[in-house]
């Protein structure tokens, strides 16, 4: 497992991991310098091969470009991260240490509330912060800039500027997902869901903790929230927990999984609910 | 369509990105569109679009989803033009990251995959790099990349070309390519790592 995943960085620099080994790897780059400077350099070498593939668009896609952007305002610059202290202090720190067993009281709430208004409404999703760094605390006005970072574009920004990987933290289900994503009994379970989003649940009854990645989600319609859900023996659905909506999402299921024999994803009112109001968006046997 | 015209090119000269790269600094077109200034990003669309373009039809391969994705593609370098960061690669390479990622997430969600297996199936094999070299050998850096690719091993750059051009995944490309599975990975690396130094890529 981990003694090999530096060998994912070619394929991670041609997007050729699928989501959850992306969301994996993602994790480990944050931590490792040798596989954020081999991943800058091979995505530019790959880069290099769109020579081959030149062909001129269309006129009226500049003219359509250009109208868009003109109602569209750019995102204000990053902070420089050496002006960032926090940001020093997780950049040197060690990979994310392995605190095992993985205990149930250490899976933090996912949900914060959303500080930020949404800057681009033409854009679903685009702004929605990933769990990690929805779990962070608001600090002024640097924070609230990177808040509008899209989770779609982490890895863009990764290769472009490493700016976005200093900012992750040590939060708990940061931890516990990488362990999970890491685990050798890992076990993954996926499906599509309407509209192209995927979902994939990967489970370790080892650490009896299940994870949940998507790609491709939609916001949930406003004044509502997405909802996940295990599924015991019994056909009983127990909270586990609530998922941003929009982006790639990388999400630790609360409580133990490893008996349940599904999982499932459905849409409840703001906070939650203490069982499912609504047909799911997507149920995912562990079978 | 015959897989071979998408290998189509623009007219050498002042108008491919490398060159007008060496007159107006892409870096520099960044930064003027960060700040507003549309003008400057036009200047940018007409030096690197057929550069993104090509690539994103060449994953995405259907002509109108490839518009859809470009455009996507062009206002998220709009909107993330501030965060571009010179210390860490090139503008050029900034922005085929952005274009590539999208482009691959595009086959990869349900409905576009559904179209590529229709429409194009295993086609997307016969495509090699030796099938574009007539189209794009007066090019002096398509004829440059050329010279590297061939400097890989031949498993080496089937299965780059199937990641990178054709947006399969490394199970995928091991599979079509009759691998070990997990060794399409290692072939991927040890042929971006030799593409990279015999092209002398520096950041």
């Amino acid at each position: 497992m981990s003694e090999d995943i530096h060998t994912l960085s070619g394929a991670y620099a041609v997007d050729a991991l699928d989501d959850v080994e992306r969301a994996r790897f993602e994790r480990h780059l944050a931590g490792c310098s040798d596989c954020q400077a081999e991943v800058e350099s091979l995505a530019a070498a790959a880069s290099e091969l769109s020579v081959l593939t030149e062909v001129a668009p269309p006129a009226s896609l500049r003219t359509r470009l250009l109208a868009e952007i003109a109602t569209v305002r750019p995102l204000p610059p990053l902070p420089a991260p050496q002006d960032d202290p926090v940001d020093e202090a997780v950049r040197s720190a060690p990979p994310t240490p392995v605190p095992a067993p993985i205990r149930p009281a250490a899976t933090a709430p996912t949900e914060p509330p959303r500080e930020s208004p949404r800057e681009s409404p033409s854009e679903p999703g685009v702004d929605q912060l990933d769990d990690r760094r929805r779990s962070r605390p608001p600090r002024g006005l640097a924070r609230s800039w990177r808040v509008l970072v899209a989770a779609a574009t982490v890895a863009v920004l990764a290769i472009g500027g490493f700016t976005v990987w200093r900012q992750i933290d040590k939060d708990p289900s940061r931890a516990i997902a990488d362990q999970v994503l890491a685990a050798p009994d890992a076990t993954r379970y996926g499906q599509r869901l309407a509209g192209g989003a995927t979902a994939t649940v990967v489970r370790s009854n080892a650490l009896q903790k299940a994870v949940i990645v998507t790609s491709g989600m939609s916001q949930p319609p406003s004044g509502k929230v997405f909802q996940l859900w295990l599924q015991d023996a019994t056909g009983h659905m127990t909270s586990a927990g609530l998922m941003p909506g929009g982006g790639d999402q990388v999400v630790v299921l609360s409580g133990d999984a490893s008996h349940s024999k599904g999982a499932g994803i459905t849409v409840e009112p703001e906070g939650g609910s203490d069982q499912p109001t609504s047909d799911p968006l997507a149920y995912i046997a562990f079978a | 369509m015959d897989p071979m015209s998408r290998f189509s090119v623009v007219p050498s000269g002042d108008e491919s990105p490398e060159g007008t790269a060496r007159h107006v600094p892409l870096e520099q077109l960044l930064r003027r569109a960060a700040t507003g200034d549309e003008t400057a990003f036009a200047q940018l669309y007409d030096a690197v679009s057929p550069r993104l373009f090509g690539l994103v039809r060449r994953v995405v391969r259907d002509p109108a989803q490839s518009e859809e994705v470009t455009q996507e593609v062009f206002l998220e370098i709009w909107r993330h033009s501030a965060r571009f960061d010179p210390n860490r690669g090139g503008a050029l390479s900034w922005m085929l990251t952005i274009a590539h990622r999208k482009a691959v997430d595009r086959v990869r969600s349900a409905e576009a995959a559904r179209h590529r297996d229709e429409g194009y199936g295993a086609s997307t094999q016969d495509v090699t790099h030796d099938s574009t070299s007539e189209a794009v050998v007066e090019r002096l850096d398509a004829e440059r990349v050329h010279r590297a690719l061939t400097t890989l091993t031949p498993v080496q750059r089937q299965a780059l070309e199937l990641a990178y051009l054709s947006g399969y995944t490394h199970t995928e490309v091991a599979t079509m390519l009759d691998l070990p599975l997990g060794t399409a990975k290692t072939r991927i690396r040890d042929g971006l790592i030799r593409l990279r130094d015999t092209l002398g890529v520096t950041l």
